[in-house]
């Protein structure tokens, strides 16, 4: 029997297909209204059956995604000071190393690839990378939502700026997820077709070793620890 | 081969036109029409002037039309016995004639307010004479001014208006560019300024002029809105979005620098009110008043904008250069 090692929860995974769903809704209903003088933006609004109902979508999504983003950090807080949560996401400086390394490597400088833990440098790059651009993307959202609630408190220039910063948010995070999320889930050689853990919340002992060795060292040492009283 | 389209070309049009020797010529109407006694009596017991003045008529641009080409009722000798009930009625028999000779003006009319009033039985609505004359039919827009003079003779509130208008004051001035009625209102196919059409088509017709500003308003929520409701067929279910004219006003259009304009930061948070009616006094400073944010204006958007600028071709393209580096390694290890 092929080993598989538990990598995500289910309460992480229902949240990758939450944000992977909501994103889509999100880009299809907003990216029509950024490049509303094109000729597919315009068609695409009628197909959704108006720029009113298109909306009406994007912001139920929105808020739903807020809600979501909302529910994450809470969870993440409460376990950080309850210390229920391993801190393995957080960037180090072995991350900064392991770039540098992955990069001498990539150019041929060295034949030594970086070994990494539960998370590489890329993961949490693209997690706290999500984390950050959800909060802009939420935050400008909720200003554009209630622009004369914002305008009591704050400078009415925040709302243009925050209408520029959430559009171009939503395009930086959709270029990043067309051009390195899909490269590294999808056609990477090394996953291609398909990286199915973040679905199955499984990966297979070889991935393990190929992909985080460090981590399966001590996963290992571990087994052997408890173990070992008994033998 | 061209040749014989041109002899034909000029066959068909010389069959076509009505040939002078079949009908009575112009001078033989007017040795009666001349007499400023001839006249005749309406059923309603108005007296109809039968004279026609042959000044206007050689001054105006149907000089060398035959009587009988519009009056083709009234074009055999002796005239056909004829009763109408009112001069309105008159004028209201002799319209069909215009589009046997302009009849894709006479189309363009059937769009329009005016021809709908007509069709619902409206006499008082105007058909072509009441707008182009009869004997003195003159080039319409010579001089320009004269177009919104015709159209004051029943719109005489917004003539008044518009005259008191930042257009209106420029027309006086003789500058020829501004719009006068028919630039935003349209001549022959002049549409209900109810209808929303009209109200998604008002940007693109200021901006016909204002292009610097439709372009920044277009980029603003507004704008947008507009733009994209304007390009769909289903009605709009949101709110009424801004259109130049709920900001500026309509016929009433001032100078944005002017002290009663609506637009002038001293009335613009009662500007922004009428659709936003919670708005304080910082919000009318989320509209950027048609500027380009730039370093002397807004320089908060602009910031945003230069740093995204920055940030996604960078963060883009280092992504993209990964992975080629880890395709071009891979390809390197086999």
């Amino acid at each position: 029997m092929i080993r598989k090692y538990v990598r995500f929860s289910p309460l992480q995974r229902f949240e990758h297909f939450a944000v992977m769903s909501l994103f889509v809704v999100l880009a299809v209903t907003g990216f029509p209204q950024k490049f509303y003088d094109h000729r597919w933006a315009q068609a695409m609004i009628g197909w959704l059956g108006g720029v009113d109902t298109a909306r009406w979508f994007h912001r139920a999504a929105g808020i739903a995604f807020g809600l979501l983003l909302a529910a994450h950090v809470v969870r993440l807080v409460w376990q950080v000071a309850t210390g229920t949560v391993s801190l393995s996401i957080v960037p180090t400086r072995q991350d900064f190393r392991d770039a540098v390394q992955t990069l001498r490597y990539y150019f041929g400088l060295t034949d030594k690839q970086a070994r990494f833990d539960r998370f590489d440098y890329r993961q949490k790059f693209e997690y706290w990378g999500l984390l950050m651009g959800s909060a802009i993307v939420v935050g400008t959202g909720l200003v554009l939502l209630f622009p004369i609630v914002t305008a009591r408190f704050l400078p009415g220039e925040l709302i243009p700026a925050a209408y520029l910063a959430h559009s171009q948010e939503g395009l930086m995070a959709f270029l990043v997820v067309i051009v390195w999320h899909i490269y590294n889930a999808h056609l990477s050689p090394d996953v291609f077709p398909f990286d199915t853990s973040i679905f199955t919340g499984t990966v297979s002992e070889k991935r393990m070793q190929h992909e985080h060795p460090l981590e399966l060292e001590r996963l290992e040492h571990a087994a052997a620890d408890t173990h070992e009283p008994a033998a | 081969m061209a040749f014989a389209a041109v002899v034909a070309t000029v066959f068909l049009i010389a069959q076509s036109a009505p040939s002078p020797a079949a009908r009575v010529d112009n001078d033989t109407c007017l040795s009666c029409h001349n007499d400023p006694t001839l006249s005749l009596k309406a059923r309603d017991g108005a007296t109809v002037p039968l004279r026609v003045s042959q000044d206007a008529l050689s001054a105006s641009v149907h000089s060398k039309v035959a009587c009988g080409d519009c009056h083709s009722a009234a074009a055999e000798m002796p005239h056909p016995e004829r009763s109408f009930a009112s001069t309105r009625d008159v004028t209201l028999a002799l319209d069909a004639e215009c589009r046997r000779c302009h009849f894709a003006n006479y189309t363009k009319t059937l769009d329009s307010v005016h021809q709908q009033a007509v069709a619902r039985g409206d006499r008082t609505a105007p058909v072509c004479v009441d707008c182009h004359g009869a004997h003195d039919v003159r080039k319409p827009s010579t001089p320009r001014t004269v177009i919104s003079q015709t159209c004051a003779k029943c719109h005489e509130g917004i003539a008044a208006a518009y005259a008191g208008s930042v257009h209106g004051h420029a027309l006086r001035d003789g500058n020829q560019k501004v719009p006068v009625c028919t630039d935003c209102h349209h001549a022959h196919d002049v549409a209900g300024p109810k209808q929303t059409a009209w109200e998604l088509r008002t940007p693109e017709m200021c901006g016909s002029c204002h292009a610097n500003k439709f372009t920044t308003y277009l980029s603003d929520f507004h704008g947008k809105t507009a733009s994209l409701r304007r390009n769909q067929n289903t009605p709009a279910t949101g709110p009424v979005v801004a259109r130049c004219t709920d900001c500026h006003g309509v016929h009433d259009i001032q100078k944005a620098t002017a002290p009663q304009s609506p637009v002038i930061k001293a009335n613009l948070l009662k500007t922004c009110r009428q659709c936003h009616p919670g708005a304080t006094d910082n919000f009318p400073a989320a509209w950027l008043s048609h500027y380009e944010p730039s370093l002397h204006k807004a320089q908060f958007v602009y910031a945003v904008r230069l740093g995204y600028a920055v940030v996604i071709p960078f963060m883009v393209g280092g992504l993209g250069l990964q992975i080629l580096l880890h395709l071009w390694r891979l390809m390197a290890n086999r």
